[in-house]
């Protein structure tokens, strides 16, 4: 407890909180600008690490961390071209509530959720790491191979108009996903002579160019329509327009806490990473809905369900970090340097050799959190007026940030090809009603599902029969098969008797 | 003026020019240096390279740029290298397997020693298999006689050359063993801890878990600082051993006095403070090469890991 | 959009079946024994695409309903090609000039390409991005970025 004391004494007294502050803005503005986000303001921060003393070094890269997974909501909102593609389920609501003129509440409601999910997941790792942990080693390839199916059945929900189309995006983005050297057989796959394809096709330009540029390009094709719109948006003299009425926080809270919930225990498993978190918590609001119509339309629960999920990823992912040394996230491998620049060895001896560290760690995490809210909410004002600019001075900026990205993810102009290959696809499947949403879970959950599937084999040694090994593995795959079948019977009964539904739900 | 000032730079590039390489060579670097790392940030090579670009940087007097450039294990930094020009400015920091062992692990990979200039070495690998802690076997004997007895047991292979080892072993020993294909050195240590597998192939990221994993044979030609008491793969009687070392890597046809420049500047690593406390907290050892001997080690890895790699057929 | 639906299902269905026969088998080696073969995910997607493409074709058989919007707008095909211009310039002379070049030609042609008219914007604003990026990664975070 007295580390504790300390902690706070550290923290507010030493420069660790300025930096948490540096890293909280840098990854909010990197967040919110189209193309950049975190990969690129940790990517910057590793360098500045080097100088700072080890608090302050660890507040700065999850400052950014943090900072960017609120960030990326806001150009999800204002231009539905989401910094990163953990916040596409975040545009599908929110861009929509942006055109309606009500940007200001969608970019609140993203920012309480955000901090909501950040600040709950924050203290699920600082009071749960050690045991968490523990449980999250039961979670082998097994597990995870059911887990990820049963994720699978998601899809259905978000395929937007049609499920045929939903479900061939889907395919394809498994499919993409596929590129690559396989991890088993070590057999390059689709890689057409590329070495750069080796490692496979990377999140980050392909999903800058299908959420990004082509949504530029959509945009450019219709900038006077949309100008001419954005002319006539007034602020509505209605406050409630512009802020969260009780009404709509007592629709999202359940709505936030699931989200929460979702998203603290998709970063806590090994590498699913806050892609999954999101689309998982937008589907699961979707399905419980009683609307579930209305999602794509401007529903305040969609940013909500999303934005929550998104930020609860982030603390969660470290658990297995500090409670047994093994990174859960691309930050937390680069806060695995960060802690050995450092002569740290991060890890469960870390609590034993170094409390006072610790403490004062999470007292920074914590403190990140309240940053958030204080600088997003001061932002969000500013931010709204973005939606005003026209639309040709925004795009040039827009493609440049995009292609900044993009490059330095790999440090090659390949990055580029590979965003303007996808911006083809992504203008396509926008023109032809394609989601690309699932597109982009398949994309995600593939290589882990097939990887999880193959080494599955193995570790069952190739009988079925030892499976009963493997008691949490049976409950996600009956989960699974239960899911489907009533979602089928659902549709069923919808097609034929769409009355005996009303009537279900009422009893 | 603009044309004058132009004119008296052209003048001087002249003089530089046909004063001819040495002289450059001699204030080499009058610019900023940059060091291309084959693998993402946050890796253990990248932290090693960032460590020796600071060192690098305080012994030359220029700034040393870290670039990420990842991309099939290193080779798509390798290739770019090679089309930059030799003058010491770009440079690669990367484990010596980009040039003796991917060639024969990869199809479109065939980078020789002689493609390149090596300007000193400086860490090693501490490559072996590793077991849980309380695993019944200590030793590679030990283990082979525990996996006798247990059929279809699994391991975890982070790349080909586990699987080639696990092969030799098992075809010689008569195991039966599946292969758990991983694809980090995180996910290994996952498997190991959560007792998924008996053993696993691992770079040496296992030393960070002294209280749940332990070595029980290195790889190596050496016994691992980190664990002098236990027997390599050769001392265990299987011929198998290659070593892995980190590497600066430069374009073919770099002037020599840069290369020793650059060769001694490296050595300050050894003794610098912050290098040994980044590679102590890693449990990385410090195994420095001159030129020369990073040369010879080159080829000779190359040479022995060729026969390993594809003595069989 | 019925029409649409119907030629993008058989277009699929073409892609499917190329890269089922053709591309697969050309790009991706068949593994060792005993393992799950590195061609079996990649098979089982085409295989599901070309079914599914085969029952959007069916499902939209038929007349296109009257007075629906066309999928491709004019505007938005002409935005296409204008932005994929301005991309293919840039990186021609990214190679042949450098990164500036790069980055000025794709701000200053898109501006110009969708409609702004004053010298001032056009020059100001690559320079002034331009400037930004540079101070944010060179100055303030101090790292390389080419």
């Amino acid at each position: 407890m007295e580390h504790v004391l300390t902690a706070f004494q550290n923290v507010f007294t030493g420069p660790a909180l300025f930096w948490v502050g540096a890293g909280v803005l840098l990854g909010y503005i990197l967040g919110a600008i189209p193309g950049l986000g975190k990969a690129t303001g940790a990517a910057v921060a590793i360098p500045l690490t080097y100088y700072l003393d080890p608090v302050s070094a660890l507040g700065l890269l999850i400052g950014i961390a943090k900072g960017s997974g609120a960030g990326s909501a806001v150009s999800a909102i204002l231009l539905n071209t989401p910094g990163e593609p953990s916040s596409a389920p975040t545009a599908l609501d929110g861009y929509p509530l942006a055109r309606q003129g009500n940007a200001q509440k969608a970019l609140k409601m993203g920012l309480f959720a955000s901090v909501i999910g950040d600040f709950l997941s924050t203290i699920v790792l600082i009071v749960l790491a050690a045991p968490l942990a523990r449980y999250a080693l039961l979670i082998g390839p097994v597990e995870l191979c059911a887990i990820l199916i049963f994720s699978l059945t998601f899809i259905g929900g978000l395929s937007g108009g049609s499920m045929i189309k939903g479900l061939i995006a889907a395919c394809f983005g498994i499919f993409f996903a596929t590129v690559g050297m396989e991890t088993e057989t070590f057999v390059p796959r689709l890689t057409f002579g590329f070495l750069q394809l080796d490692d496979g096709i990377s999140l980050v330009p392909m999903a800058i160019g299908m959420l990004a540029v082509a949504e530029m390009i959509v945009q450019a094709g219709n900038r006077r329509e949309i100008d001419a719109q954005s002319a006539e948006m007034k602020d509505s003299d209605n406050p409630d327009d512009r802020r969260i009425t009780g009404a709509e926080w007592r629709r999202c809270a359940p709505v936030i806490l699931r989200g929460t919930f979702i998203g603290s225990v998709v970063g806590i498993l090994p590498g699913l990473g806050a892609s999954v978190g999101s689309f998982l918590s937008y589907g699961a609001t979707k399905r419980a809905s009683k609307t579930p119509e209305k999602f794509g339309t401007g529903m305040i629960e969609g940013v909500a369900a999303a934005e929550s999920a998104d930020n609860a990823v982030v603390p969660s992912s470290f658990v297995p970090l500090f409670a047994l040394g093994i990174p859960g996230s691309v930050i937390a491998a680069i806060l695995i340097a960060a802690f050995i620049l450092h002569g740290l060895t991060p890890g469960p001896r870390m609590f034993v050799e170094q409390p006072g560290l610790v403490a004062d760690l999470y007292v920074a995490m914590l403190s990140a959190s309240l940053i958030m809210l204080i600088l997003g909410y001061a932002g969000q004002r500013f931010f709204a007026m973005i939606i005003r600019v026209p639309l040709r001075l925004i795009i040039p900026g827009v493609l440049l940030f995009c292609c900044v990205g993009s490059y330095m993810e790999t440090s090659s102009a390949f990055s580029i090809y590979v965003m303007l290959f996808f911006t083809l696809i992504g203008f396509l499947s926008r023109k032809l009603d394609f989601s690309f949403v699932t597109f982009l879970i398949g994309f995600v959950i593939a290589p882990k599902l097939e990887l999880s599937f193959r080494q599955s084999l193995q570790l069952l040694d190739h009988d079925w029969a030892n499976l009963v090994h493997h008691p949490i593995a049976i409950v996600f795959f009956l989960a699974a098969v239960v899911t489907v079948l009533a979602v089928a019977r659902k549709q069923a009964g919808q097609s034929v008797e769409p009355i005996d539904i009303e009537r279900e739900e009422l009893s | 003026m603009t044309t004058r000032r132009t004119v008296i730079a052209t003048a001087a590039g002249l003089v530089l020019a046909l004063s001819g390489f040495a002289a450059v060579a001699q204030d080499y670097p009058t610019r900023p240096i940059t060091m291309f790392v084959g693998y993402g940030a946050g890796g253990q090579t990248d932290l090693i390279a960032r460590a020796s670009a600071k060192v690098l940087s305080e012994q030359l007097g220029q700034p040393v740029n870290v670039v990420n450039k990842p991309g099939a294990g290193g080779a798509v930094a390798a290739n770019e290298l090679k089309s930059k020009a030799p003058d010491g400015y770009t440079m690669l920091f990367q484990s010596n397997a980009v040039i003796n062992a991917a060639p024969f692990l990869m199809d479109r990979v065939d980078f020789k020693p002689d493609d390149f200039e090596y300007a000193g070495m400086i860490t090693a690998y501490q490559t072996g298999m590793a077991a849980p802690k309380d695993a019944p076997y200590d030793t590679l004997p030990e283990f082979i006689a525990w996996a006798k007895q247990n059929p279809g047991f699994a391991y975890a292979a982070l790349s080909s050359e586990a699987r080639m080892y696990m092969d030799a072993i098992a075809e010689r020993e008569g195991l039966e063993a599946n292969a758990v294909p991983v694809q980090s050195g995180s996910e290994m240590v996952n498997t190991l801890i959560a007792h998924q597998v008996a053993v696993a192939f691992s770079g040496g990221i296992h030393y960070r878990y002294p209280d749940e994993i332990k070595t029980i044979a290195p790889t190596t030609t050496f016994r691992h600082p980190s664990a002098p008491d236990v027997p390599t793969i050769e001392e265990a009687g299987f011929d198998l051993a290659m070593d892995t070392r980190t590497v600066i890597i430069l374009p073919k046809g770099t002037p020599k006095d840069v290369i020793d420049k650059i060769s001694t500047a490296l050595k300050a690593a050894e003794t610098d403070p912050d290098f040994v406390k980044v590679t102590k907290a890693a449990d990385i050892p410090i195994m420095y090469y001159d030129a020369a001997a990073a040369t010879k080690e080159m080829n000779d890895t190359y040479t022995k890991n060729k026969a390993i790699l594809t003595g069989g057929n | 959009m019925k029409r649409a639906n119907a030629i993008t299902g058989v277009v699929l269905a073409i892609v499917a079946i190329l890269s089922l026969v053709v591309i697969i088998p050309w790009q991706i080696e068949t593994g060792p024994q005993g393992m799950m073969s590195p061609r079996l995910v990649p098979q089982i997607m085409m295989g599901c695409i070309l079914l599914l493409s085969v029952l959007l074709f069916v499902t939209n058989l038929g007349p296109d309903e009257t007075g629906a919007p066309q999928p491709f707008s004019q505007a938005e095909l002409r935005a296409l090609a204008l932005i994929g211009g301005i991309f293919a310039l840039s990186i021609v002379l990214y190679y042949l000039i450098g990164p500036l070049a790069f980055g000025v030609t794709l701000v200053a042609g898109s501006l110009i390409g969708l409609g702004e008219r004053r010298p001032l914007v056009i020059v100001a604003m690559p320079l002034v991005l331009m400037l930004m990026l540079w101070a944010l990664f060179y100055k303030v975070l101090g790292t390389a970025i080419l």
